[in-house]
This record gives C-alpha cells, sequence and structure tokens, in this order.
C-alpha cells in the first residue's frame, strides 16, 4: 500500500546548523508514529517538514500523493493536515467556537450553522462543550490544547501532527490531553506525534523513532524500542524513563 | 498567559471575572474635561465681549481643524496599513519603497512638506501637464483644504506604517503558524488571524497619533487653510487682543484634545483583549 506520508532523504539547515541529515521515513495510514530525541534532533524540524512550515533543502516529502518540493496549493496540502503546537497557538482575540469554526469557514467554506455545529460536536468530544464563549486565556493550559487539538479536526484532517503536545502543561492537565490522543489514535487517525511520554508511545504508537543530531537513529515497535540493544536507545530512554 | 485576568470588557457574558466592575466606573479625567469646558462656558458667559464673539468668529476655524484632522487620519490608517505591509514585504521591491516613503518623509519637518505641497507640487504637476500637452493638467491649482489633508496623510502615514509595522511584529509568530497549519493562504491569515491582534495592540499608540494630529493640524494655517490657528490670527489682526484670542484657541483646542483622548481610552477598552 502506498504510505500517506513518504519522506525521502530530506535535508534541512539552518544557517550553519545541519539540521535534518536525510531523513527518510514512511508512515501508513492510520498508523501511529511517536518520534523521541534530545533537544536539537530535529525531530519538530521534521514534523514542520511535513506540512512545509518548514522549507527542506533537499529530498522529497509526498504527502497523500502531492509531492511538496514545489507543491503549488500548499495550503491544500494543509488543510488535510492536522497540526497541534506545544504552546497551543489558539488564536487569542477570538473565542473557542471562533478559534473551531474560522478555518471551517474561510477555508472549508461551510456555513455558519455547519461549523458551529461541527465544533460543538468535537468539544463535547474533547470534554469541553461548556467552554465554548470562553476566551483562551480564560482556560487551564490543558483545556486550550485540547481545544487546539478540536479546532485541527474540525478540518477533517486525513492526518494528524503533534509537535510535543503536553510539554507546556502540569501532570495532571498532560493525562487529559493524552486521553484525547489516545481515543484519536484508537480511532484509526494517522498521527505522527513528537513526544516524551512514554506511556502514551506504549499504549498507541504502531512504531517509535529515536532521533539524534538529525537522522534517524532507530526505528522499531515499541515492544522492540523499549527493549532495544541499541546503546543510543538504551542511553536516551533511561533519560525519558527517569531509570536512575 | 502568566498575568491575572484582567477585565475584557466586551459585555455581560464575562462580568463573573474578577475586577470586571471597573468598566462602567466613569472615568475620572472627564472631570478635567467638564473642568477646562465649564471654564470656557464661564469666559464666554461673564465676559461676551470680546470672548463670545471670538468664539463666533472662529468657529468655522474649529469645523475647519475637526474635519482636517479626521479626514486625514481616516487616510493616515490606510497609508499606515498599506505601507506597514509594504515595511513587512518579502518582495524587495515593495520593501524598498516603503522604506523609502518612511525614512523620506519622517526626517523632513511637517510644516516642510506643507508648504512643499502648497508651493511645490502645483508647479510640479502643471510642468506634467505642459509636456504631456493636456491643458487640465498645466492649468492645475491646488485646493487648500486638499493639500492640507494631503501633506497630513503622507506624513503621519508614515509614522503610522511603522506602528502598524511593529503591531504586526507584535503578534507572536506561532498565531500565523496556526492559521496557516490550518490550510488558510497567507492574506487569510493576515486578514483573520494576525491583522485584528495588531490592530488592538497599536490602538494606544494610533489613539497618540490622532491627538498629535490634532495639533500638528495648526500647521496648515500657513498655507491658506481657513482653521482655528488661522481663524485665531485674523481675529487678533483686526482686535489686537492675543491674551483673550489665543486663550480661547487655547482652550478650544483643549477640549477636543480631552476629547479625544477620552474617546481613544474608550475603544481601547472596547478592543481589549487578554493574551
Amino acid at each position: 500500500m502506498e504510505p500517506i506520508i513518504h519522506i525521502e532523504n530530506i535535508h534541512k539547515h539552518f544557517g550553519k546548523v545541519h539540521a535534518l541529515r536525510g531523513v527518510s521515513l514512511d508512515v501508513h495510514k492510520g498508523e501511529v508514529v511517536v518520534i523521541i530525541g534530545p533537544s536539537g534532533s530535529g525531530k519538530s524540524t521534521l514534523l514542520r517538514c511535513i506540512n512545509r512550515l518548514e522549507e527542506y533543502d533537499a529530498g522529497r516529502i509526498v504527502v497523500d500523493g502531492i509531492l511538496l518540493d514545489n507543491a503549488q496549493n500548499i495550503n491544500a496540502v494543509r488543510q488535510e493536515i492536522g497540526m497541534v503546537f506545544q504552546s497551543f497557538s489558539l488564536f487569542a482575540h477570538l473565542t473557542v467556537m471562533e478559534n473551531l469554526t474560522l478555518a471551517q469557514r474561510v477555508v472549508r467554506k461551510r456555513s455558519r450553522d455547519e461549523s458551529q455545529e461541527i465544533a460543538l460536536e468535537l468539544l463535547t468530544k474533547v470534554g469541553i462543550p461548556d467552554k465554548a464563549q470562553a476566551y483562551p486565556i480564560q482556560l487551564s493550559g490543558g483545556q486550550q490544547q485540547r481545544v487546539a487539538i478540536a479546532r485541527a479536526l474540525a478540518m477533517n484532517p486525513k492526518i494528524m501532527l503533534f509537535d510535543e503536545p503536553t510539554s507546556a502543561l502540569d501532570p495532571e492537565m498532560i493525562k487529559e490531553v493524552l486521553d484525547v490522543m489516545l481515543a484519536l489514535a484508537r480511532e484509526g487517525m494517522t498521527m505522527v506525534v513528537v513526544s516524551h511520554e512514554m506511556g502514551f508511545a506504549r499504549a498507541a504508537a504502531n512504531r517509535m523513532i529515536l532521533m539524534d543530531e538529525g537522522q534517524i537513529i532507530e526505528e522499531a515497535t515499541p515492544e522492540k524500542f523499549f527493549t532495544s540493544s541499541h546503546e543510543r536507545t538504551k542511553q536516551f530512554l533511561s533519560t525519558v524513563l527517569h531509570m536512575y | 498567559m502568566d498575568g491575572q485576568l484582567k477585565p475584557r470588557p466586551s459585555g455581560s457574558k464575562l462580568a463573573y471575572l474578577p475586577g470586571a466592575e471597573s468598566i462602567t466606573r466613569i472615568d475620572p479625567w472627564w472631570g478635567l474635561v467638564v473642568l477646562v469646558v465649564g471654564l470656557t462656558v464661564t469666559l464666554v458667559t461673564v465676559r461676551a465681549d470680546p470672548f463670545w464673539r471670538i468664539l463666533l468668529f472662529v468657529r468655522d476655524g474649529v469645523a475647519v481643524t475637526a474635519f482636517i484632522t479626521v479626514s486625514a487620519f481616516m487616510f493616515t490608517l490606510i497609508a499606515g496599513m498599506i505601507g506597514g505591509l509594504g515595511r513587512l514585504s518579502r518582495n524587495p521591491v515593495i520593501h524598498g519603497v516603503a522604506t523609502l516613503y518612511v525614512e523620506i518623509v519622517r526626517g523632513i519637518p511637517l510644516l516642510v512638506q506643507l508648504i512643499w505641497w502648497y508651493f511645490a507640487f502645483p508647479v510640479v504637476v502643471q510642468g506634467i501637464g505642459r509636456w504631456l500637452n493636456i491643458a487640465a493638467i498645466a492649468n492645475y491649482q491646488s485646493n487648500a483644504i486638499f493639500t492640507a489633508v494631503t501633506g497630513l496623510t503622507v506624513c503621519y502615514g508614515a509614522y503610522m506604517s511603522e506602528i502598524y509595522r511593529a503591531g504586526i511584529q507584535s503578534v507572536p509568530k506561532d498565531q500565523a503558524e496556526a492559521a496557516r497549519s490550518l490550510g488558510m493562504t497567507h492574506f487569510q491569515s493576515m486578514r483573520h488571524v494576525i491583522l485584528p491582534q495588531a490592530v488592538r495592540m497599536v490602538l494606544p499608540p494610533v489613539g497618540n497619533e490622532f491627538i498629535a494630529l490634532l495639533k500638528d493640524s495648526c500647521l496648515v494655517s500657513v498655507v491658506a487653510v481657513a482653521d482655528l490657528t488661522r481663524r485665531g490670527r485674523e481675529f487678533m489682526a483686526v482686535h489686537f487682543n492675543p491674551i483673550e484670542v489665543w486663550t480661547m484657541v487655547a482652550l478650544l483646542y483643549l477640549i477636543m484634545t480631552l476629547f479625544l483622548a477620552r474617546l481613544v481610552s474608550w475603544v481601547e477598552k472596547k478592543a481589549h483583549f487578554e493574551r
């Protein structure tokens, strides 16, 4: 089967820093891939290349049959890819409801009623239908992140990208966000997740990837990954699992 | 994200927030407005000659000043938006033109600019008309009010460009990224996400510009516009009573700027939102 995301030998430089050094990765429909790695290892950059928030210098990425290298209509690709950021990035001047309906209306051209109906459905799904009229600042971090997930889902994406979605959250809030993500994974959503939540990875991931210095070090199923004999993997896992 | 919740005065739905009740409290600065208006009214009634006569004489000047200020301000908002977006453009030509505009205009005194528009600009236009052999352009005569509004707009548009630029840049980058990741075009992201936040952010400096514009509008009196200042000078030329005339003119400017300041802070409160 054709992978829904096909990444082939991509390179990315930030000035003199060689952030991605020939990364290749295929993600199939319905797969959940969790990427871990130390900061500066290029995992976020890789994720951001998939919806071209970051341009890559060499290599190729094909998403849902569309080559991104010089895709004329990048917006058409982005509509199919939901993205959740570490900093939530809700539109600060809009209510939760407006956050969820804006792109539906201007990008998907849905009517006000239809988009609000979809928004409310998704807010119920992420467990905060009562916050529809609140502003982002009035919500806790966990609630904001769940709104951000709902906002991405409102576009009916085929793929969801998560860039350290729980790194800015308190432990209690982390769980409420991970619960939503886990439910999403069980529904068969294709997900690429940059996260160090190993509990989530164990429960949801089909595949785990360790990145370091712009390269994929190891790629394996969670069972194999957690019992890996690879030195770098063992070393990094010991730090994220706090095994002293 | 951290700071405490401040009231977001958008009406009843947020009225439960701590501190929200202060929205309805009357701005204490209205006291100053009342004081100045009271003083003016007292002068005009108690010493009707010459204060009432001065007021009658300069009142059309007040209207001209108000008209020039408001219309120049409206055009300034548009010019500033275009200039600000131009300054941020990745197109080197657009960026260059916008930067050149800002740098040139900022470096020339407003009075000199107004005089240039009034005396030099028509000659330039006439020259072009003769060169193109079009009689209508060759016989171009400048209109004082038009010149005044143009001059003020060009000058304040440059300052406003910088304010807009700063405002747009102050909107966190992740807002645009979130918008783009949802499939919005660059234009849609600007229109629905960046500019609405930038505009709220720049309201205080824009309000200041509005008040500064009102005061600087007195410079148009040198280019034959019968504004408040010029009418004051005309009255004084006939009756020679500088204390009364310029006190009255000063009070009238003060009343206008005080009202404008209240209006500006009211709009700011209305549009306020917490990040």
